[in-house]
């Protein structure tokens, strides 16, 4: 095993928070995953360029993952490099890992902790913060975990190397917890416009509205991933039809 | 801001909720920046940028959005703001999901084909860079188009919403429960779902009875 050093890690990890700079079709993260990887290999590399060059091209490959989790696959990476383990068999641990680290981060991070904590703000902004109290809120609340997660998920590579499997398996749990909190603060933000539209005392305007809110849940329960397609040109078309009567008079 | 939606940090200033505060600010609004952006944020609730799947972009567009609403004219009043606030960063949402997928078609013409032996360390750094910095343009010229064409649709049209504040909030409310619904329903099966109903019930009567 050949030793690296602090500085090459920190950078690959600093690096790491542009993975997705150049995302594409054809290679997905794999430009980004490279030049992360980039500060390291040509450290562990420095007297064999032809070894360098051979690890650069196999770290290039088409590879995709949770941005946040990818820093996993990162750090077991370069752990698999300093080893000086089989090129196969790091390459077949890169095919290995990208499914459930992408699957894994999108649970937990897309469906869970972000809508949990942009929930939480819009329930406080709701409750009469202002809006710098709400957007401070919920960069603070968001990052803290987004930046825990990115930390943890390098230093578990890192040192775990290809043994990353368990590690993963708590996050899951995390994840379920999290929509449930989503699911509560939203019907929490549901009740709190409920309160607004009783406040402005317009009753009729509330039940019709409540009414619909009720189909609108409904319909959204049942058309599942692409209701936000439906409701933005449903609400486009609505308002559009609302302009055009008003111009007409 | 554009970058933030996937290229650098990812540190969530581009959800529509931040981006239409911080553009608040600029034209001197934050609560209408604060309105705006949350009424986005809740119709993106169930967008889940997943893989290479589409998504509308929420960074540029809240800004436009927040910049069309603050440029109604006084007679048009802040429910047409709002209303013609949403429908632009709408528009502009989809004009940034299309430019998105230009740019990732742009960038995979760019970075090196490990298959073809293209790979060494200055074409990655030059084609990675070179992406940020193209992601950089596109954000700008997306917010620029978008800030032209909504202060143009906001005087033109601006003067002509007939609804008071109670009407347009409840219009908005209604057509963001929909994607309210789809965020549950994507969170499992039926049985998850009647706890998750459960567990909404109780925070929509503690929100209701707190309130």
């Amino acid at each position: 095993m050949r030793a690296t050093g602090f500085w090459p890690r920190l950078s690959v990890f600093v690096r790491s928070f542009m993975i997705q700079g150049s995302w594409n079709y054809r290679t997905m993260l794999g430009g980004g995953f490279a030049f992360a990887m980039l500060p390291f290999l040509r450290r562990l590399h420095r007297d064999d360029p032809e070894a360098f060059s051979a690890s650069l091209q196999r770290h290039a490959e088409h590879f995709n993952a949770h941005p946040y989790l990818a820093g996993l696959a990162l750090g077991a990476a370069c752990r698999m490099e300093e080893e000086g383990k089989d090129p196969e068999e790091i390459i077949r641990f890169k095919r290995v890992v990208r499914g459930p680290l992408g699957g894994l981060g999108d649970a937990l991070v897309w469906v869970g902790w972000r809508p949990a904590t942009v929930l939480a703000a819009l329930v406080l902004a709701l409750a009469g913060a202002s809006p710098a109290v709400t957007v401070v809120f919920f960069l603070v609340l968001y990052n803290a975990g987004h930046l825990a997660l990115r930390a943890w998920s390098f230093r578990v590579g890192l040192v775990r190397g290809s043994q990353v499997g368990d590690s993963l398996r708590p996050l899951s749990a995390q994840a379920g917890r999290l929509a449930a909190a989503g699911v509560f603060l939203l019907g929490g933000v549901l009740g709190l416009v409920l309160h607004q539209g009783w406040v402005m005392g317009e009753w009729a305007l509330m039940v019709l509205c409540a009414t619909g809110g009720v189909w609108g849940l409904w319909l959204g329960g049942l058309v599942g991933k692409g209701g936000w397609k439906w409701s933005i040109w449903g609400t486009s078309m609505a308002i559009g039809l609302v302009l055009f009567f008003g111009w007409m008079g | 801001m554009a970058l933030d939606g996937t290229s650098v940090g990812q540190v969530m200033v581009s959800r529509p909720l931040v981006a239409g505060v911080l553009a608040g600010w600029i034209v001197g609004d934050p609560v209408l920046g604060l309105l705006i952006g949350g009424i986005l944020e809740i119709y993106f609730i169930s967008v889940f940028p997943v893989g290479g799947s589409e998504f509308p972009e929420g960074g540029p567009p809240a800004v436009v959005a927040v910049a069309t609403g603050a440029a109604v004219p006084e007679a048009g009043g802040i429910p047409a703001g709002i209303a013609l606030g949403v429908l632009v960063g709408f528009l502009w949402s989809w004009v940034g999901s299309g430019s998105v997928r230009i740019l990732r078609r742009v960038n995979g013409r760019m970075v090196p084909d490990p298959s073809r032996r293209e790979v060494s360390p200055g074409r990655i750094v030059w084609a990675h860079l070179g992406a940020v910095a193209l992601d950089f343009g596109r954000g700008f010229f997306l917010s620029a188009g978008g800030l032209v064409f909504g202060v143009w649709l906001a005087r033109t049209l601006g003067g002509f919403w007939p609804l008071e504040m109670a009407g347009t909030l409840g219009l908005l409310a209604v057509g963001a429960s929909l994607p309210a619904g789809a965020f549950v329903r994507s969170l499992g099966g039926w049985r998850r779902r009647a706890v998750f109903f459960g567990i909404g019930l109780t925070g929509f009567l503690l929100g209701s009875a707190l309130a």
